[in-house]
C-alpha cells in the first residue's frame, strides 16, 4: 500500500515534467539519426550484403543504446533521496509508515521505469534491424538483458549516491564518475597487463572484465560462427560473459540496495552500534527501521 | 500527556536545548515561544521522533519516544516550518499520496481527503496544482496533510509565519476546531501575541532553556509585570511590611499612606492566596486585600526576558 502510493506519486511527478518527454525525444532522435547515417554511408560506399548491413546497424544501435543508458539512468536516480531533502519533504516521508526498504525501492523502481521507458521506446528502431536480417531473436534478448542489468546497476549506484551524499549535483557527478571508471578500468588494466606480459587475445580466465558492460555486450554478438569471446568460469561453471555480467551486477545491486536501505534513515551509525549491542544478548539480528 | 524530562541536544558545538523539562497536558493548544535559534524547532523535531536528544527522555502517554519512534510517528502529525510540497501534484493527489504512505486503505482515501479539504476550506481547490495555491492555502493544505492519518498530537512549527491577518484568524479558528476534536496541538512561534490569542498553555524558551511555562493566563500575568496589591490593615503596619517581605513573589513593599500597604507580586492565583493566608495566620488584621494588574507591556517584557534573564 505505502510502496504503491510512493511509486504512483513518483511516476506522476516524473511524467508531468517536460524534461521527461524531451529526454525521450532526444534519445530516439539520436538513435534514429545515427542509424540513418550508418545506413546511408554503408549503402553508398560498400557493396556488402543486406544481412551484413543489418548486423552493422544492430551493433551500432546496441552500443549507442548502452552508452545512452549508462549516461541517462544516473540522472533519474542520483537525486531521488537528497532531492527530497533539498525540497524539504524528506522528514514527512520519515514520519510516515514507509519502511526504509519501501522508500529506497520505490525511488529505484520509479527511476528505472524511466530508463526502461527509453529501452521500450527504442524497440521499433531495433525492429528495423530484423528487416535487414543477420540478427537472431536470442541475440536481441541477450542484449536487452545487458541493457536492463546495466540500467539497474547504474540506477542503484545513483540511488546509493543520493542516499550517501547531501548535495544532488555532487551525487550526480559521483554516479557519472562511477560509470566512467566502471567502463574504462578493465580496458586500462588489460592494456597495462599487455605491456607487462603478452596478452593472448582471449578473455577466458581474465576476471578483470567480469562486470564490464562493453564486454558483456560484445559477448551477445554472433558473427556467423558462434560467440567471438570465450566463456568465463564462475563458481566452477563456464558461463558466457553476458551471464556472468548479469549475475555479478545483480549481486552488486543487492549490496547497494541494502546499503542504501540502511543509510536512508537517520542515525545509521548509532543504529548499527545498537544492533551490535543487541546481537550477542538476543542471539539474533533485531528488526530494524 | 507528553512529558519532556531534562532534554539536551547539541549540534557539534552549539547547544540547541539545555536540560529542558516540560509537561504538555492532553487536549491543550501548547505554544512554544522564543526568538529564532531558541531551540523550538529542535524540540518539535525531537517530539516527532526525527531527532534523538543527547540526554533526557520524552514520553508520550507512557511510551518513550526514542524507543518506539514508529509508534510515536503514527500518533503525531508533523507540520514543519516550510511547505514541503510537490508543486506538480494537485491538492487531492498530494493528500492521497500522504494518505497512502500513512497506510490508509485506498477505498477510504477519497472520503478522508474530501473531509480534510472541507475542514481546511480548500474543497474549491481540490484539482488545482499545489504550486498555484497562495501561501495561506498551502499552509492549510500542509495542515490537512498533517491530519491525514488522524493523529492524536499535532506538531506545528511556525504555522502562522508569513500569513496575512485574515489567514491567521482562519488558522486560529481551525486550531480551535481541532482542539474541540480532542487533539493536543503543539505550536511554535517567535511572536508572543500570535500564540497568546490561540493557545491554552505557553512555554517560553530562550537559548535552549525553559524561561517560563504555564497556562496563558499565568504566563501573561507574569509577563505583564505581575500584580499590584493594595492591602489595608488595622494598625500593625510594620509587622505586615515585614511579613510581606518574607513571602516569595512579593517585592517593592511600601506603606506611604497610613494603614495602606502596597506591594508588587509575581505568581499564580494559588501563590496569591498564600499571601493572604500567611497574613491571616500571623494574626494581622487585614481589612482589604486588592490585587490588580500592574499594567506592564506584554511584548516589551517578553523582549527583555528573551534577550536574557528571567522574569522573576
Amino acid at each position: 500500500m505505502t510502496f504503491a502510493a510512493l511509486l504512483t506519486k513518483e511516476l506522476r511527478l516524473r511524467l508531468r515534467r517536460e524534461r521527461t518527454i524531451w529526454v525521450l525525444i532526444t534519445y530516439l532522435l539520436v538513435m534514429t539519426l545515427l542509424g540513418f547515417l550508418f545506413i546511408s554511408r554503408t549503402s553508398a560506399y560498400n557493396s556488402n550484403s543486406v544481412s551484413t548491413l543489418g548486423l552493422g546497424l544492430y551493433t551500432l544501435l546496441m552500443f549507442v543504446q548502452l552508452f545512452l543508458i549508462m549516461f541517462i539512468t544516473p540522472a533519474f536516480t542520483a537525486t531521488s533521496i537528497n532531492g527530497e531533502k533539498e525540497r524539504q519533504t524528506f522528514d514527512l516521508l520519515l514520519c510516515s509508515r514507509l519502511s526504509a526498504f519501501e522508500l529506497v525501492a520505490g525511488k529505484l523502481v520509479a527511476g528505472l521505469a524511466n530508463a526502461l521507458l527509453l529501452i521500450a521506446a527504442s524497440i521499433p528502431l531495433f525492429s528495423l534491424v530484423f528487416f535487414f536480417g543477420g540478427v537472431g531473436p536470442a541475440q536481441v534478448f541477450q542484449a536487452t538483458l545487458v541493457f536492463v542489468v546495466t540500467a539497474i546497476v547504474v540506477g542503484t549506484f545513483g540511488l546509493f549516491c543520493s542516499t550517501l551524499l547531501k548535495r544532488p549535483p555532487v551525487s550526480i557527478a559521483i554516479a557519472y564518475m562511477f560509470c566512467v571508471i566502471w567502463v574504462i578500468t578493465p580496458w586500462l588494466l588489460s592494456f597495462l597487463l599487455q605491456l607487462s606480459a603478452p596478452f593472448n587475445g582471449s578473455v577466458q580466465g581474465s576476471y578483470i572484465f567480469l562486470g564490464n558492460p562493453i564486454l558483456a555486450m560484445i559477448s551477445t554478438f554472433t558473427f556467423g560462427v558462434g560467440p567471438p569471446i570465450g566463456t568465463v568460469s564462475l563458481f566452477g561453471t563456464s558461463l558466457a560473459p553476458w551471464i556472468t555480467y548479469a549475475i555479478i551486477n545483480l549481486l552488486l545491486t543487492i549490496v547497494l540496495l541494502l546499503l542504501s536501505t540502511w543509510l536512508v534513515k537517520p542515525y545509521p551509525i548509532s543504529r548499527l552500534s545498537r544492533l551490535m549491542e543487541k546481537r550477542p544478548r538476543k542471539g539474533k539480528v533485531a528488526a530494524t527501521v | 500527556m507528553i512529558k519532556i524530562q531534562h532534554v539536551s541536544k547539541s549540534y557539534r558545538r552549539v547547544d540547541a536545548l539545555k536540560d529542558l523539562s516540560l509537561e504538555i497536558p492532553q487536549g491543550s493548544i501548547y505554544g512554544l515561544i522564543g526568538p529564532n535559534g531558541a531551540g523550538k524547532t529542535t524540540l518539535i523535531r525531537i517530539l516527532a521522533a526525527l531527532l534523538i536528544p543527547n540526554a533526557g527522555l520524552v514520553w508520550f502517554d507512557g511510551e518513550e519516544v526514542s524507543k518506539t519512534p514508529a509508534l510515536i510517528q503514527r500518533k503525531v502529525g508533523y507540520m514543519p516550518d516550510f511547505f514541503g510540497v510537490y508543486p506538480d501534484l494537485t491538492s487531492v493527489e498530494y493528500l492521497e499520496f500522504y494518505a497512502g504512505i500513512h497506510g490508509i486503505p485506498r477505498k477510504k482515501q477519497a472520503s478522508t481527503v474530501n473531509d480534510l479539504l472541507e475542514l481546511v476550506d480548500l474543497s474549491s481547490k481540490r484539482d488545482a496544482l499545489v504550486e498555484t495555491l497562495s501561501r495561506g492555502m498551502k499552509q492549510r493544505l500542509c495542515l490537512a496533510r498533517a491530519l491525514v492519518h488522524d493523529p492524536e498530537v499535532l506538531l506545528l512549527d511556525e504555522p502562522a509565519s508569513g500569513l496575512d491577518p485574515r489567514a491567521r484568524v482562519e488558522l486560529r479558528e481551525l486550531l480551535r476546531t481541532l482542539q474541540g476534536m480532542g487533539k493536543t496541538i503543539i505550536i511554535s512561534s517567535h511572536i508572543l501575541l500570535e500564540l497568546a490569542e490561540m493557545c491554552t498553555d505557553i512555554a517560553i524558551i530562550q537559548g535552549g532553556q525553559l524561561v517560563l511555562a504555564g497556562d496563558v493566563e499565568q504566563v501573561t500575568r507574569r509577563l505583564d509585570g505581575g500584580l499590584h496589591i493594595e492591602i489595608r490593615v488595622l494598625e500593625c503596619v510594620p509587622e505586615t511590611t515585614e511579613a510581606l517581605k518574607e513571602i516569595e513573589g512579593i517585592s517593592n513593599v511600601t506603606s506611604e499612606n497610613g494603614d495602606v500597604i502596597q506591594a508588587e507580586f509575581i505568581g499564580d492565583e494559588r501563590a496569591l492566596h498564600r499571601v493572604l493566608a500567611t497574613l491571616i495566620t500571623k494574626g494581622i488584621p487585614v481589612v482589604s486585600f486588592a490585587p490588580r494588574s500592574s499594567g506592564g507591556r506584554l511584548e516589551e517584557v517578553f523582549m527583555s526576558i528573551t534577550e536574557g534573564g528571567s522574569p522573576s
